[in-house]
């Protein structure tokens, strides 16, 4: 009986498919009959049975022996137990032991600052990204960028071949070589004349030593370098003045000056549109330092906190942490550091004809001038720990001023030091394009980057290129300029490459890969040495070469085991300033000109996305789901507008720009959102925005905190070639670019349709109403009053929490749990070790890099739009925002809002609401005091999450990650299956949930539980299971460059988070529910100055609680001050 | 009226009731004996692509688990060993034998021998073999007496009752260190492991996590 259903090979899982090799593998029951092992096994379970089976009648054998070999296994194999195979190596590869990771120093290649990396890889494959915490100035923190840039590496839709464009077909890697060593052939002769490469800016020293070798053979050849995201013109200006103010100095022509900051001495600081805080190279090194001066732990330090008075139209997270805000649009930014200049002139004494000459440069502008005074005074009595700080994309007049009064302030050395860096040498694009118009481009070779999408649109780029002969693109996606170009050459990901960079203070970092490249790409500096001929063009000798040549003292194994190469930073130079430079620059005495905004003369500004930046991580999924930190949006780009121009124009129009109140509860309590919202869909109308001649169509958005008239638009969407994730998601800003998108434009109007688009907000909306979830205070009113936390929120008039065990220590408490009251008992907290987490509002920016990190660390899957908009959003840590405007009437949109931001995560609370309402308990309490998710337990009926008072689990509604974006509701008939890129980032040590199951964070369980392990196999026989302080650090600790997030052991009192935990200003988000949260808070405060005429005594957050809640507001802080 | 139904129908109900009881009572029964790790997966006793013997190299031949399973002290997996473990020896000895012919098929290759794996936890479940060896508990309390199995079968349920058993008694399982991978070794009569057993508990401070987290991640 031949009977093929018994047959083992559609039963087993084999990997491959191929004829499985003899013995193993019986075809009929004859066969197996025949077989000796068979015999043998026969004899072994069944020796009466085994003589019966000679010359025995199949069906009669058949019934004997079907039960048991049904469930022995044999034949219906499949049943009893699912055949897995275990695949070991051929030959084992060195160091790789399975499931422990390996740890490799890497960098984020960026044109100033390449943030140094650690890279967990797993099997060979990169996971996860950390900072190096060898780099003290970033301590192992890393940016969103930085982390998202893993899934880059994973992307289906990366350049998986190089693509002649012309032919149609692809090019293998020697065609791709072969036509660049036939550039090399070709531009040899004629010393490169028509040859032209665009590049963008890099820090790495190999590529500058190549460019310069470029130079070298090609003179007649042009280098040009364009990247939206950089801006040299502070360097390039202060470049410039060094130059002149000290001819002996060593320099080279056209040397750069970067200004790096030191603000951990800065006590009074002024930025002028500068996020340095965000979105200004250098922001790791900068947060973390201003956190540190920002710190207060005991009212003793409340008198040394920081001060930071910002200056912006768009509001940024800078303008969020500043005690003092400005809303200027970025037009009228030159005059205003005019009159600052002005005052500090003034002050320190210089005569009557500076001070005047700038104060008629800056008379054009309508400003609170006592703002300007009493700023200017404060910075001046701080003198020597006070810095003013502009962004990197201001005028260079504002630079240059900037230093002037950097210089008086006595700066230099304290809070601001000056380095000297080689200069790009580079032409700007605007330069090539005029070469290209002028027809002297036959070759243009473009080394990543995507100019035809983002270069400046009055360039016309896309036609310039189209004219050139020839144009190759090397490029990681293929793109916009990909598609107008002859040749697209694959890249590889800085993961699978070798090169170097420099931080922004200059320490020389590699890029290391640990990957082979996945796809047939190439590195940039493999091109480039091929273009020149050289012999050695492998990127690892060239960054070899480099290394040595900067005399180190230790071997390249060191230095890639270290990841940082100690004393590299730039030397420091400097300046000297003299009166007759002074007086050159004020001579011109003109007033500058300073436009008059209004509805209808708008001032456009066109910002880096704090999501896909310029474009370039448009198709990554966790930047485009990731919610911009004040708009809160995803997926989408908006039109910002300030809420009183979208009240102007709701009164012109007629339509709800500014949405109407709408009931919050039965009292009959209006709410008033900010952007009109539809069962959780924002519905924004769509605008036409027409400036300079030129019009794009986006939707509003109601911002509060904008300039008046100032518009700030995202670039990088509504992109036309990428790939799935990015197809289709927002408009495309560029076109309306002049010069450089950081140009402000002035002159626009908009035309509002009655068109709405939906967009996915994923905070509706923008106010505590006056509760007490985030507590704030001045430094002031904290010194005075250290426990006012206590005194706020429900707890504080409530019945007590803990009754008479309010003074026990931390330590009896997170183990004791009195006076609990609970029905529900819960397990007994007999760990050893009991965790728990602090957070300090005082000093989280609200970058958001924690979102990411915990999306990165713990496999949670994107979900797209649609079921963003539905508030389906997974991730486990978020960001919550509230605005609170200064005449606490949560009625009307905020003009003038202070932001606070608060990171909201499962605070694992000791009694938790969640454990007592699943009805197959699969969220359970351990030992060790953290809220437990058994996955495969739960079976989806979300009590849970409709019990929990703050709101963080989340449920994986469809099967997130094996079904597709945009096809969720196609059930069992859609697309199905996870590629095989995707698998590889996920992290093997979590599971990945599927449909139906409740998720949440875990405080890292995995990074816990491997602590444990392995102080447990390192102690052995001895009773030293203890994981020390600071051995498990979660994944959004680890990021968070300001250290605000800090986890440990409660149980014990010597650790950071019980230190914590024991201050003053700690407190637990409603905690007046008895959920007894190991997640605690440590209060914000805000340090205004008295003099200032927007001082309030209290943070608009506590002022509208104790006008709602508490006792009433003392009478200065009613008076409205603007 | 007449009777519509005839008098033996008046019982059915009743008989109909019972059967399904008594059905139900059966399937739960079943599944609960059949159905459950203990049943089902011990014995466990696929064939493998290759007739290896533990019988032979380690009980006859004395070699040590490690030496082929080279992680399980440093990492959660206990590795197969690679095609050049067993070449190690094996480009010497029988160099010719037909048994061995898929090694060297896969030596020379650089193809991975199709093992089949014996012992398979659920994917939601993380074991850590490293911590497990390096805090006295020896490979025979899972896996049985290895050293004497000709083809490798399972011998213990592995389901999650039989994990807790230990991680709540450690002190029934636990033995000294240097006997963890000598699979004959037992203590010389219950209680004494029992008494043995709670000293290395109360010595090594061993505190098996017993709630989700610890193997549920």
């Amino acid at each position: 009986m031949k009977s093929d259903n018994l047959n083992n090979d559609k039963e087993n899982k084999m990997p491959q498919e191929e004829t499985p090799n003899g013995r193993n593998y019986w075809r009929s029951l004859d066969e197996l009959t025949g077989a000796p092992e068979f015999k043998q096994w026969l004899d072994r379970e069944f020796p009466e049975g085994a003589s019966e089976i000679n010359g025995v009648d199949r069906r009669q054998f058949m019934k004997i022996m079907a039960a048991s070999f049904a469930l022995a296994g044999v034949g219906l194999a499949g049943c009893r137990q699912q055949t897995v195979n275990v695949l070991p190596y051929s030959k084992q590869p060195e160091r790789i032991v399975p499931g422990v990771p390996i740890y490799y120093t890497s960098s984020m290649p960026s044109a100033k600052d390449n943030i140094p990396l650690l890279v967990e890889t797993h099997d060979a494959r990169p996971t996860k990204i950390e900072g190096n915490p060898s780099y003290l100035a970033y301590n192992g923190a890393t940016d969103t960028f930085s982390q998202a840039s893993i899934l880059n590496l994973y992307d289906p839709d990366r350049a998986q071949r190089s693509m002649d464009n012309d032919k149609g077909k692809a090019l293998s890697k020697a065609e791709v070589l072969d036509l660049f060593t036939y550039i090399n052939h070709q531009f040899s002769e004629t010393q490169g004349e028509g040859l032209a490469v665009l590049a963008e800016p890099s820090s790495s020293p190999t590529r500058a030593r190549l460019v310069n070798e470029f130079k070298k053979k090609f003179p007649k050849a042009v280098w040009a370098e364009y990247d939206p995201t950089v801006d040299n013109s502070a360097e390039k200006v202060l470049g410039r003045f060094f130059q002149y103010s000290d001819p002996l100095a060593d320099k080279m022509p056209d040397d750069f000056i970067r200004p790096q900051y030191h603000f951990e001495n800065a006590k009074r600081i002024l930025a002028i549109d500068s996020d340095f805080l965000h979105s200004e190279p250098g922001q790791l090194g900068n947060s973390r330092a201003f956190a540190n001066a920002r710190r207060v732990h005991t009212t003793k330090d409340a008198s040394k906190m920081n001060r930071l008075y910002a200056v912006e139209s768009n509001f940024t997270l800078t303008g969020g942490m500043a005690d003092h805000r400005l809303r200027l649009p970025a037009s009228h930014a030159t005059a205003f550091t005019h009159l600052v200049a002005a005052e500090i002139f003034e002050l320190a004494g210089w005569d009557s004809a500076v001070v005047d000459a700038l104060r008629q440069k800056g008379s054009g502008l309508t400003v609170d001038h006592k703002w300007i005074k009493e700023c200017a005074r404060d910075l001046y009595d701080y003198r020597k720990q006070s810095l003013i700080i502009a962004g990197d994309d201001m005028p260079e007049d504002i630079h240059f001023l900037v230093m002037l009064m950097n210089n008086l302030l006595s700066a230099e050395g304290e809070t601001v030091s000056y380095s000297k860096l080689p200069s790009d040498q580079a032409i700007s694009i605007k330069e090539l394009a005029d070469l290209i118009k002028k027809g002297t481009i036959g070759t243009l070779v473009v080394l990543g980057g995507n100019p035809v999408y983002n270069a400046p649109a009055d360039l016309n780029w896309p036609k310039l290129q189209k004219s050139i002969n020839r144009v190759t693109h090397l490029s990681y996606y293929f793109n916009e300029t990909s598609k107008l170009a002859n040749e697209h050459i694959a890249a590889n990901h800085y993961l699978e490459s070798w090169g170097d960079g420099r931080a922004y203070d200059g320490t020389y970092v590699p890029v290391q890969p640990m990957i082979l490249p996945l796809f047939d790409g190439f590195t940039e500096l493999e091109l480039l040495a091929k273009v020149l001929g050289l012999k050695d063009a492998e990127p690892y000798g060239l960054v070899r070469e480099t290394f040595e040549s900067m005399n180190p003292n230790i071997s390249i194994e060191e230095w890639l085991g270290l990841g940082v190469l100690k004393n590299s930073e730039f030397p420091y130079v400097s300046f000297k300033i003299s009166r007759s430079q002074v007086e050159n620059f004020v001579e011109r005495a003109e007033t500058i000109s300073v436009p008059q905004l209004s509805e209808d003369n708008l001032e456009v500004r066109l910002v880096l996305s704090n999501q896909v930046l310029d474009g370039r991580y448009n198709n990554n999924g966790w930047l485009q789901e990731l919610p911009d930190p004040l708009t809160k949006l995803t997926w989408d780009n908006a039109i910002s507008i300030s809420p009183r121009l979208a009240k102007e124009l709701t009164q012109k129009t007629g339509l709800p720009i500014v949405p109407k109140a709408s009931l919050m509860n039965e009292l009959g309590q209006l709410e008033h959102d900010a952007n009109s919202f539809l069962r959780g869909k924002e519905q924004a109308f769509v605008a036409e925005l027409t400036v300079n001649g030129k019009t794009v169509k986006g939707p509003l958005h109601v911002q509060p905190g904008l300039a008046d008239y100032t518009l700030v638009i995202p670039v990088g969407y509504g992109r036309t070639v990428t790939g799935n994730v990015g197809s289709g998601t927002g408009f495309d800003a560029y076109p309306l670019s002049i010069g450089s998108i950081n140009t402000p434009l002035v002159g626009a109007r908009l035309k509002i349709s009655d068109e709405i688009y939906e967009l996915a907000n994923t905070q509706e909306h923008w106010s505590m109403e006056g509760r007490a979830i985030l507590r704030e205070s001045t430094a002031d009113d904290y010194a005075h009053n250290p426990d006012f936390v206590n005194k706020m929120g429900v707890e504080s008039h409530s019945p007590a929490i803990y009754g008479t065990a309010k003074n026990d220590s931390l330590q009896k408490k997170v183990t004791e749990i009195p006076r609990g009251g609970s029905l529900y008992k819960t397990p007994d907290f007999t760990g050893a070790q009991q965790w728990g987490m602090s957070i300090d509002l005082n000093t989280c920016t609200g970058c958001n890099a924690c979102v990411v990190a915990c999306q990165s660390e713990n496999n949670i899957p994107i979900i797209g739009k649609d079921q963003v908009l539905r508030g389906r959003e997974m991730h486990w840590i978020r960001m919550d925002r509230y605005f609170s405007s200064n005449d606490n009437n949560t009625m009307e949109i905020p003009e003038d809002p202070q932001v606070s931001f608060m990171s909201m995560l499962c605070q694992h609370c000791e009694l938790a609401p969640c454990e007592t309402v699943c009805p197959v308990n699969a969220t359970v309490h351990d030992e060790s005091g953290l809220n437990v998710m058994a996955y495969n337990r739960c079976v989806g009926t979300r009590y849970c999450a409709n019990n929990c008072p703050y709101k963080v689990r989340r449920f994986n509604f469809f099967d997130w990650n094996k079904r597709e974006i945009d096809h969720f509701y196609e059930g069992p008939m859609g697309p199905s299956g996870m590629p095989e890129l995707h698998k590889m980032q996920k992290n093997p040590n979590v599971t990945v949930r599927m449909r139906g199951v409740m998720e949440k964070c875990t405080f890292c369980v995995q990074r816990i539980e491997a602590a444990k392990i392995n102080q447990r196999v390192k102690a052995k026989d001895s009773p030293d299971v203890m994981v020390p302080d600071g051995a498990i650090k979660t994944a959004c600790q680890q990021v968070c460059p300001t250290e605000s997030i800090v986890f440990g052991d409660v149980a014990d009192a010597n650790t950071r988070v019980s230190k914590l935990k024991g201050l003053d200003m700690n407190y637990s988000v409603l905690g007046y529910l008895n959920t007894r949260p190991r997640t605690t808070y440590l209060a914000k405060l805000r340090n205004p100055n008295p003099l200032m005429p927007d001082y309030y005594p209290l943070p608009n957050t506590r002022s509208e609680y104790e006008k709602r809640y508490g006792h009433g507001v003392p009478h200065e802080a009613e008076v409205s001050h603007n | 009226m007449a009777n519509i139904f005839p008098k033996w129908s008046n019982s059915v109900p009743r008989k109909v009731i019972i059967a399904l009881i008594l059905l139900f009572v059966a399937l739960v029964a079943g599944i609960n004996y059949y159905l459950t790790p203990k049943y089902a997966n011990v014995g466990y006793e696929p064939t493998q692509p290759v007739d290896f013997e533990h019988s032979l190299h380690v009980g006859q031949l004395g070699m040590d688990c490690r030496y082929c399973h080279t992680y399980v002290d440093r990492s959660e997996h206990s590795n197969i060993p690679a095609t050049q473990t067993c070449m190690n020896c094996h480009n010497q000895i029988k160099t010719d034998s037909d048994r061995l012919a898929p090694i060297r098929a896969s030596y020379e290759s650089g193809k991975a021998v199709q093992w089949v794996k014996v012992h398979h936890a659920p994917e939601y479940v993380y074991f850590n073999h490293a911590v497990h060896v390096n805090r006295g508990v020896s490979c025979v309390e899972c896996h049985g007496k290895v050293n004497e199995m000709k083809v490798v079968y399972q011998d213990k349920s592995l389901s999650m009752t039989f994990c807790l058993d230990c991680h709540r008694n450690p002190e029934n399982f636990v033995r000294p260190l240097n006997e963890v991978y000598n699979l004959d070794w037992k203590a010389e009569s219950p209680e004494k492991q029992k008494q043995q057993g709670l000293a290395y508990v109360h010595d090594w401070k061993i505190t098996p996590p017993v709630s989700c987290s610890g193997c549920h991640r």
